[in-house]
């Protein structure tokens, strides 16, 4: 699985508990962590102190794990230096926070999470935390789509974090209701519809099993973002893990981004998942 | 690490704050990060979209069209009438849109009563000083200031208590108080008492807080997610009236197009085909449905309110009927909440209650006098019913009773007792003492004395005696065992049994001190009994197909005894406790509900969406009934939400789909046939309306085969549609309910509005009769005024005028005989009697007074290109009409026949 892990640190809580759940995946994939933070020009020295001490709180935490580990602050751009550093230390996934203000952007037009999404060569996890702490997720909801692409590295993400976190998953699927013309929507019951679940989330479950990872399927129907959320809050999940949107920005604006509307009506932290891009 | 197993100084750790709380600079950026500390609206379809996509379904696009070459052919061929006709029908999507959004409207006001249960002020701790701050900027990390009054604003982790007490009702139903401590606790953590919820409240005592989370990621906020989060989809008579448009759309526009094509087939013009084909596309359509279907809603709603059922989504009087489970709550629902002590167990020995005296049973009736809120005012036993049941017992045995309270350890849900200290004076005769004791409460001339009642497993294990007949005993595993048997015996009767002990002590002791060693006093049984209406409605419910699931917060021996009693379940049911129930998977549960008989017990509101939403998935149309705020998403998920009206809470009522004015469980069944009712008025009005579109539509298929002048004209097809045939159709809607109607299964999900039968039964059957009646008016009136086979007349012609005028009569004539052919399908309309419906009657009178201003009023000539015509068109045309009843009379004979 991952053998370096970059944790982008700056001075909001966010960030740390973002984090947070990278010193997790690191002691579970036995990876090296690299915590940076990247001083903007013009940075107060308040703002400086708080991230250092967040470096430094993350840094004891990952050592009391046993995890390899470095900081490293530099100042500049911190998409460029990011970037400089992941490939310099040939990384493998960063892991990044958004803001609630960024949320509020459309499509994350002009935001620091959608250029680490759009352009690092490595596998970016975007955390959006909402919840300082309560605990560490007992289940973690995991949406999957039909047609899933880099299935192995989504799912020894998951199972990654399942693993350090002892918590077991959700698979859930939404799927568009079967439905005729004049006919309207025909109800399938939970048993039946276990029979069209998509090869691709077998093949996703069939790795989950792999690495020994407690999971359950669920499929319903409904609103993607709306029905990911009402889950999360009514099985009280403390944590939800999906793949990042794959629509173009033309389907985004035309028919909405779900990925988009979860992160901006979580009731739990979420991490949205892009792996590694294909072509460098 | 869970946040309620952290000692203080890893809380602060955890949530990067301190003892002196967060800096004001923090604070400001963990608001900017976090955001305000309060409720917000799910984003949902804003109300405009949901009315503007009345215009854009199927059956909508198709009338566009039709309006768009209606308007097309007015440019092209100006003063045939085809603007009229274009507005007409942009009128009736209007009409259609206006009455479906109607049905469908439901205000949601369940977020705004829920944010009232948040304080606007709260006092924190930054840079350690203490301030007043808006609740809404709360943040992760802020260190909170709890005293008694205050409402808790944020999800918050204690650091410090001193006597903190809250009432969590809001979350949990249960408005006892709950007693709060800042101890690391490692068990669940909505078990840990050191965790403070937002909107709770704060009883007694105080105590600081970090705050954990904030806004919708509370406990609270998780609560109005779902609230207003959760749809419930489609009712299953939206569902049908989707599917019942699309057909009727499609069948209107196929036999446009294929008449059109075969106009030009015989050589008909290109406008005779296009005036063709709108005609009979209109005439297909039965533009009156929708708005008769919504105000008959309207008229079934009124008649549940007079029923005690109020009613706040318009399609829900439908979707009642339909309903094929009510999960219940029990108490004050199925029974009567009126709780009345019925037996008292002391000396392993079962007393009914009237045969209670100082005798046998003072001892307990002491305690259960002092260990008592409840007060005797004004003639009146006025606290908590429970409490007022125990003391009414007490007082009404041993009179009036004094002793000075000294101290009071509340009931809560945790502890599930209540202890009081006295000084009494003189000394209880709770048994005979030993000499140690006697002295002790006789030296002073009386003594302090310790009163616990509560539930049996958690005062039993504070026991080290037991009184019996006057003596006191070491407890054993023998008298734990008679103990026991007691208690099954008082449960088995349907009785929620408390127990009862005492200590004598010396003065001010520590709590842990004067709740040990205790004398088992004995166990009083309570009884609530059930509502005298409820086996009934338990039978017809039974009748009817549709399961009664009871869900209760009572122990599983006293939910199965009563449900016995109410004739709920006969054998041995399924009995699902709230522990067992928390450990199931959705699959286990799945199955236990699959059982025929299945009982929740020891439950808590939390727990019904989950049931709710399981339901639901298997395809049941559930019902639910709710009063608490953490109800409100059950409610929001269940197909009909049913809140109380007398016991529910704001956010219950405004979460659900029905308040039931008299909390009864009787009332949803009437509700349930009154919905029953309503959905096969709908079937009978739509056949009514359904057999008028055959004579509306046979005239342009005659005009286009046999080369006639049109014999009725689009505006006169509205005339009927949107015009007389809406009164008639609306009484049909007010029909009473079939003797039957609960006595048959819950109608099958796959069971079609617009099913066979129907569709042959208007088309095939009715639509002839009256479309023969309006083809031999036509032509009678032709004939008389010296029309020839061929001849084609002008619009403005007189003659033509008043055949179409005898057209139209005959359908408006042969809709009477039809009206009182469609009150029923099988019974004979001389066996539910003629005049049973009063509002037929109305409703022939305006439709007849409206057909004679379309007829002689120059007004309604003009409008609708009528004449008048003589008193012998309409003699000739009421033979029709009679003949039409008389053939369906048969019909429905012979149908009763087969079915035997």
């Amino acid at each position: 699985m991952y053998k370096r892990i970059l944790a982008a640190v700056n001075e909001f809580t966010n960030s740390e508990i973002a984090a947070k759940y990278a010193v997790f995946l690191a002691k579970s994939c036995r990876a090296k962590l690299l915590l940076v933070f990247v001083a903007e020009d013009k940075l107060d020295k308040s703002t400086f102190r708080r991230a250092e001490s967040a470096l430094e709180r993350l840094f004891i935490e990952a050592e009391d794990n046993d995890i390899d580990i470095e900081s490293i602050t530099e100042k500049g751009d911190p998409f460029k230096k990011i970037s400089e550093i992941v490939r310099r230390n040939s990384i493998d996934i960063v892991f990044t926070a958004t803001r609630r203000g960024d949320t509020e952007k459309g499509f994350f037009a002009k935001t620091l999470a959608r250029e680490f999404m759009v352009k690092l060569m490595c596998s970016v996890a975007m955390v959006r935390v909402v919840r300082m702490s309560r605990g560490y997720p007992g289940n973690i909801l995991v949406p999957v789509r039909g047609r899933m692409t880099h299935i192995e590295e989504k799912a020894g993400f998951v199972a990654g974090l399942a693993e350090a976190f002892n918590s077991s998953v959700t698979l859930f699927h939404l799927s568009d209701p079967i439905t005729g013309f004049f006919h309207g929507e025909i109800h399938l019951k939970p048993a039946e519809r276990e029979e069209h679940i998509p090869k691709d989330i077998v093949q996703f479950a069939d790795f989950l099993h792999r690495y020994k990872v407690y999971h359950e399927k669920k499929i319903a129907y409904g609103a993607v973002s709306r029905s990911i959320t009402i889950e999360a809050a009514h099985k009280r999940n403390d944590l939800i893990v999906m793949g990042a949107s794959e629509r173009s920005l033309l389907k985004s604006i035309v028919s909405g981004n779900p990925v988009e509307q979860v992160l901006r009506e979580t009731p739990c932290n979420l991490i949205v998942l892009r792996p590694r891009p294909q072509h460098p | 690490m869970k946040i309620q197993s952290l000692p203080k100084e890893d809380v602060f750790k955890s949530l990067l704050t301190s003892e002196a709380g967060l800096t004001e600079e923090e604070a400001r950026g963990r608001l900017h990060e976090y955001g305000l500390n309060e409720i917000k609206e799910v984003r949902k379809k804003p109300l405009y979209l949901k009315f503007i996509s009345q215009f854009t379904h199927f059956l909508a696009i198709l009338l566009w069209i039709a309006a768009f070459l209606s308007f097309l052919s007015e440019y092209h061929h100006p003063g045939e009438g085809m603007l009229t006709l274009g507005a007409a029908i942009i009128a009736v999507i209007f009409i259609n849109a206006v009455f479906t959004f109607i049905q469908e409207y439901r205000a949601e006001k369940a977020l705004e009563v829920l944010k009232k249960l948040l304080p606007f002020y709260v006092k924190t701790l930054r840079d350690g000083r203490e301030d007043d701050i808006h609740a809404e900027e709360v943040v992760p990390g802020d260190i909170i200031l709890l005293t008694e009054g205050d409402k808790v604003p944020a999800d918050a982790r204690l650091i410090e208590s001193s006597g903190l007490k809250v009432n969590n009702a809001p979350l949990t139903g249960e408005s006892y108080p709950i007693s709060r401590s800042h101890d690391p606790f490692d068990g669940e953590f909505f078990e840990s008492f050191n965790i403070v919820f937002a909107g709770t409240t704060v009883v007694s005592g105080s105590g600081r807080a970090v705050v954990f989370s904030t806004g919708m990621t509370t406990e609270f906020g998780r609560i109005a997610h779902l609230t207003s989060g959760v749809e419930p989809g489609l009712s299953p008579l939206q569902k049908e009236i989707i599917k019942a448009t699309r057909l009727l759309a499609t069948i209107a526009a196929a036999v446009g197009i294929f008449f059109f094509s075969m106009g030009f087939l015989i050589g008909r013009s290109f406008w005779e085909n296009f005036i063709f084909a709108i005609g009979i596309t209109v005439a297909l359509i039965p533009e009156g449905m929708l708005p008769t279907m919504t105000l008959s809603l309207a008229i079934g709603s009124q008649r549940m309110a007079k029923r005690k059922a109020l009613i706040k989504t318009l399609t829900s009087v439908e979707t009642l009927g339909a309903v094929t489970v009510i999960c219940t709550d029990k108490t004050g629902t199925l029974t009567q909440n009126k709780m009345a002590v019925a037996r008292i167990w002391v000396n392993n020995q079962v007393i009914d209650t009237k045969y209670a005296s100082k005798e046998n049973a003072a001892g307990i009736l002491r305690i259960a006098y002092f260990c008592n809120n409840a007060r005797f005012l004004d003639g009146q036993y006025k606290g908590d019913p429970t409490e007022a049941a125990l003391f009414k017992a007490a007082r009404e045995t041993l009179g009036d009773l004094h002793a000075e309270r000294i101290k009071e350890i509340p009931f809560d849900s945790e502890r599930k007792r209540m202890t009081t200290v006295h000084a009494v004076f003189p000394a209880p005769a709770l048994e005979k003492r030993s000499p140690a004791a006697f002295s002790l409460l006789e030296a002073g001339g009386g003594g302090v004395v310790t009163f616990t009642k509560g539930a049996t497993e958690n005062v039993l294990p504070l026991c080290a005696y037991m009184a019996i007949n006057g003596e006191r005993v070491s407890m054993n595993d023998n008298l734990k065992r008679k103990i026991t048997n007691g208690y099954h015996a008082l449960t088995d009767m349907g009785l929620r049994v408390l127990s009862f002990a005492y200590k004598e002590i010396e003065g001010p002791s520590p709590p842990e001190d004067i709740e040990s060693d205790m004398v088992f006093a004995g166990l009083i049984g309570i009884e609530d009994p059930p509502r005298p209406e409820v086996p009934e409605a338990i039978r017809r419910c039974s009748e009817a197909g549709i399961k009664v699931i009871m869900i209760t917060g009572d122990g599983s021996r006293t939910a199965l005894a009563i449900a016995r009693e109410i004739g709920l379940v006969k054998g041995n049911p399924v009995v699902v406790e709230g522990r067992e129930f928390n450990a199931m998977t959705d699959d286990q549960l799945r199955e236990s509900l699959s059982f025929e008989d299945v009982i929740f017990a020891r439950m808590t509101p939390k727990h019904k969406m989950r049931i709710v939403s399981i339901l639901r998935d298997e395809g049941e149309i559930v019902a639910v009934t709710g009063d608490g705020v953490n109800d409100a998403p059950a409610l929001k998920k269940a197909d009909i939400g049913i809140a109380m009206g007398i016991s529910g809470t704001d956010v219950a009522k405004e979460a659900s789909d029905i308040v039931l004015l008299d909390d009864n469980f009787a009332t949803i069944v009437n509700a349930v046939e009154e919905g029953r009712t309503i959905y096969e008025n709908i079937k009978k009005f739509i056949t009514y309306i359904f057999a008028s579109n055959i004579p509306e539509a046979v005239p342009y298929l005659a005009y286009i085969l046999f080369r006639i002048p049109l014999p009725l004209t689009v505006i006169q097809i509205l005339a009927v549609d949107l015009g007389t045939d809406m009164l008639p159709a609306l009484a049909i809607g007010a029909e009473k309910p079939t003797p039957g109607v609960m006595k048959q299964p819950p109608r099958k999900l796959k069971e079609r509005l617009l099913d066979f039968p129907l569709i042959v039964r208007s088309y095939l059957f009715l639509g002839p009769i009256e479309a023969a009646a309006c083809m031999f008016g036509f032509f009678y009136v032709l004939y008389y005024g010296g029309w020839a086979w061929g001849e084609m007349l002008l619009p403005e012609d007189l003659l033509y005028l008043q055949a179409t005028t005898a057209c139209l009569t005959a359908i408006v004539i042969t809709q009477i005989g039809n009206v009182f052919a469609c009150r029923s399908s099988r019974e004979s309309v001389f066996r539910i009697g003629v005049f049973s419906n009063k509002l037929i009657f109305w409703g022939i009178l305006i439709e007849l007074l409206l057909q004679l201003f379309i007829v002689y009023h120059p007004s309604g000539n003009r409008l609708f290109g009528t004449a008048p015509v003589g008193l012998n068109v309409w003699l000739i045309l009421i033979p029709f009409s009679a003949g039409l009843l008389l053939a369906e009379e048969m019909r429905k004979a012979r149908a009763r026949r087969r079915r035997g």
